[in-house]
């Protein structure tokens, strides 16, 4: 959905729309430039490399040969990218590009290894008598990070976060209210069910917005936040190589569970999993797992720091009826505010809450930007045992009488349409199907109508100038609908000036 | 004269499409033009009235299990 969208690709964003001096002292630093190019998408990436160690600038018309005619939209898309990072530039030559020099430059040092010792931060020679291992920073980074996200949902007697993190949650809108009374708001759920790296990105930016108040420099700022990204996990690295502004980072940075350090006044200090996986691809404290499965599994992957709410989550509690009543034997307050995202819930007792499923609920959900397929999950993986026993149980009788009967009647299933196989296995079916089916159904009724602002190309005098202008359309990606035989074609709004200009060059 | 005109494409399944022409007879002015069977082009401003209609008409027949109560 799209509102899912609403946190992702916000790093990318960010520094697009950097001012171009900006963008260019960071480019100064090889950290920052080996982190920008791990965020780049791969076809970027590729026309990098290409042009990282040539000399000449290339013409544009090479670039194309590059790539197969169909990949001519990633192409595209890759192309801008580079352009509003400003990574490549124009030459004199007129359709030619180069790589931005500083960029290149630095780029080179870092992979070469040629760069400034300092550049992705100083190890600490000296052994550290405080040594503490892995386990023990994803424990640190866990927990403070786990801290935040509990708070957010108000579960109770958790420790309340650093007043940083109280105004980075309020100016980001994740949360309202005074000091005392925060809410969590509707773009706080959002945030909730984000993958732990988009949650670190989308609270970092926050934080980038407030540090500019502050008059600290942005490009310090980032550097850092790029320089961690590139560090090794476990090692402790020196304060004093840090800049002034570095330095007064890092009690924040300690909040959030980025980095840890014994002490304020502590000469070292080691980066976290959530500051080493910032920009890759690989996963952070958790995988980027099903949004509200992942939230709740938190709980009970950590549950040495909470042990007093491990046993909820990880076991069931949730009965689900055919009726779409829902019982949720479960004391966690996190549970809870997830379940509330989309079930009406009616009553509370000392050990289960009650609610119901309905159209409204689901709608409410939806509208929020979670999946149906997203609450599916999550009511499975938190099924109380004895509706997995149930399902068990059915499935075996499933099984024996088709064996006995030497039929198959998975076939006929609704849930087992979409299977490949010849053979139709039968599913285990935990949820009522009638349920399953009917969530999905609420979904799909949301996207009956999909709407697109744009622009309609018509009255084309000759079949062949439709088809050149259209054609084109369709290789920048801009186009949405076409038809033949009425000459008559539709692209988004962001394409009507490429393809204006297209067409005034090309039949005039 | 090739000529590109401005509006919102929706794109639905032929009962909805039905639906949109019909809240275009009652207040005209909505449909700019009938593409194709799961295609319309509609008048920039007139998305939301579309939508609103359409969310009546469909809730109309959905059963609320707390009205009876």
């Amino acid at each position: 959905m799209s509102s899912g969208n609403l946190f992702k690709a916000t790093v990318n964003e960010y520094l697009e729309g950097l001012p171009r001096n900006v963008q260019s002292k960071l480019y100064e630093a090889p950290a920052t430039c080996l982190s920008i190019f791990r965020l780049l998408p791969p076809m970027a990436k590729f026309y990098i490399m290409s042009m990282l160690f040539n000399e000449q600038s290339v013409a544009l018309r090479d670039l194309d040969r590059w790539c197969k005619p169909s990949a001519k939209k990633l192409q595209y898309e890759s192309l801008k990218r580079l352009k509003s990072l400003h990574l490549i530039e124009d030459d004199k030559l007129a359709n030619h590009i180069q790589l931005n020099k500083t960029f290149r430059q630095n780029f080179r040092d870092c992979l070469t290894g040629s760069q400034d010792s300092n550049a992705f931060g100083t190890l600490c020679v000296a052994v550290d008598k405080h040594k503490v291992d892995i386990a023990f920073l994803d424990t640190f980074a866990s927990s403070k990070w786990e801290t935040i996200l509990h708070f957010m949902v108000g579960t109770e007697s958790t420790a309340t976060p650093s007043k940083s993190v109280l105004s980075l949650l309020r100016s980001g809108g994740l949360m309202e209210g005074h000091a005392s009374s925060l809410k969590i708001t509707n773009t706080g759920f959002q945030f909730l069910l984000q993958d732990v790296n988009v949650q670190i990105w989308t609270l970092l930016l926050q934080y980038l917005n407030l540090t500019q108040e502050l008059n600290m420099d942005p490009v310090d700022v980032l550097n850092f936040l790029f320089m961690l990204g590139s560090l090794e996990l476990g090692k402790s690295y020196m304060v004093s190589s840090l800049s002034a502004t570095q330095v007064s980072m890092l009690a924040d940075l300690r909040d959030y569970g980025l980095v840890y350090q014994r002490s304020d006044s502590s000469g070292r200090f080691y980066p976290t999993r959530l500051a080493t996986t910032l920009t890759s691809d690989s996963a952070a404290l958790k995988t980027p797992s099903m949004a509200l499965e992942q939230t709740l599994q938190t709980t009970d992957e950590n549950d040495n720091p909470q042990p007093t709410e491990a046993p909820s989550s990880s076991q069931g509690s949730i009965i689900v009826e055919t009726n779409f009543k829902i019982y949720s034997y479960s004391n966690s307050p996190l549970e809870i505010a997830i379940l509330n995202l989309f079930v009406h819930l009616r009553t509370r007792f000392a050990n289960m809450v009650c609610g119901q499923i309905t159209r409204e609920s689901i709608r409410k959900a939806l509208y929020n930007g979670i999946t149906a397929d997203q609450i599916i999950k999550f009511l499975e993986t938190h099924a109380h045992p004895q509706m997995q026993l149930l399902a068990k149980e059915k499935l075996d009788k499933k099984i024996e009488f088709d064996a006995s009967h030497n039929i198959n009647t998975a076939g006929g299933a609704p849930q087992s349409k979409g299977s490949d196989s010849n053979v139709q296995q039968h599913k285990l079916e935990i949820l009522p199907p009638n349920i399953v089916d009917q969530i999905k159904l609420w979904q799909l009724e949301l996207d009956r109508i999909q709407t697109f602002d744009g622009y309609l190309f018509k009255d084309f005098s000759t079949q062949q100038e439709f088809e050149i202008l259209s054609n084109y359309a369709s290789e920048v990606g801009v186009l949405i609908w076409s038809d033949k035989t009425k000459k008559k074609f539709f692209i988004t709004e962001g394409g009507l000036d490429q393809v204006k200009n297209y067409a005034n060059r090309k039949f005039k | 004269m090739l000529r590109a005109s401005r509006g919102v494409l929706v794109q639905c399944d032929p009962s909805i499409r039905a639906l949109i022409l019909q809240i275009d007879n009652e207040r005209p002015g909505i449909v700019l033009e009938e593409l194709d069977d799961s295609h319309l082009l509609i008048k920039q401003d007139k998305i939301d009235v579309v939508k609103d209609e359409l969310n009546k008409l469909l809730s109309k027949n959905i059963y609320n299990p707390f009205e009876e109560e």
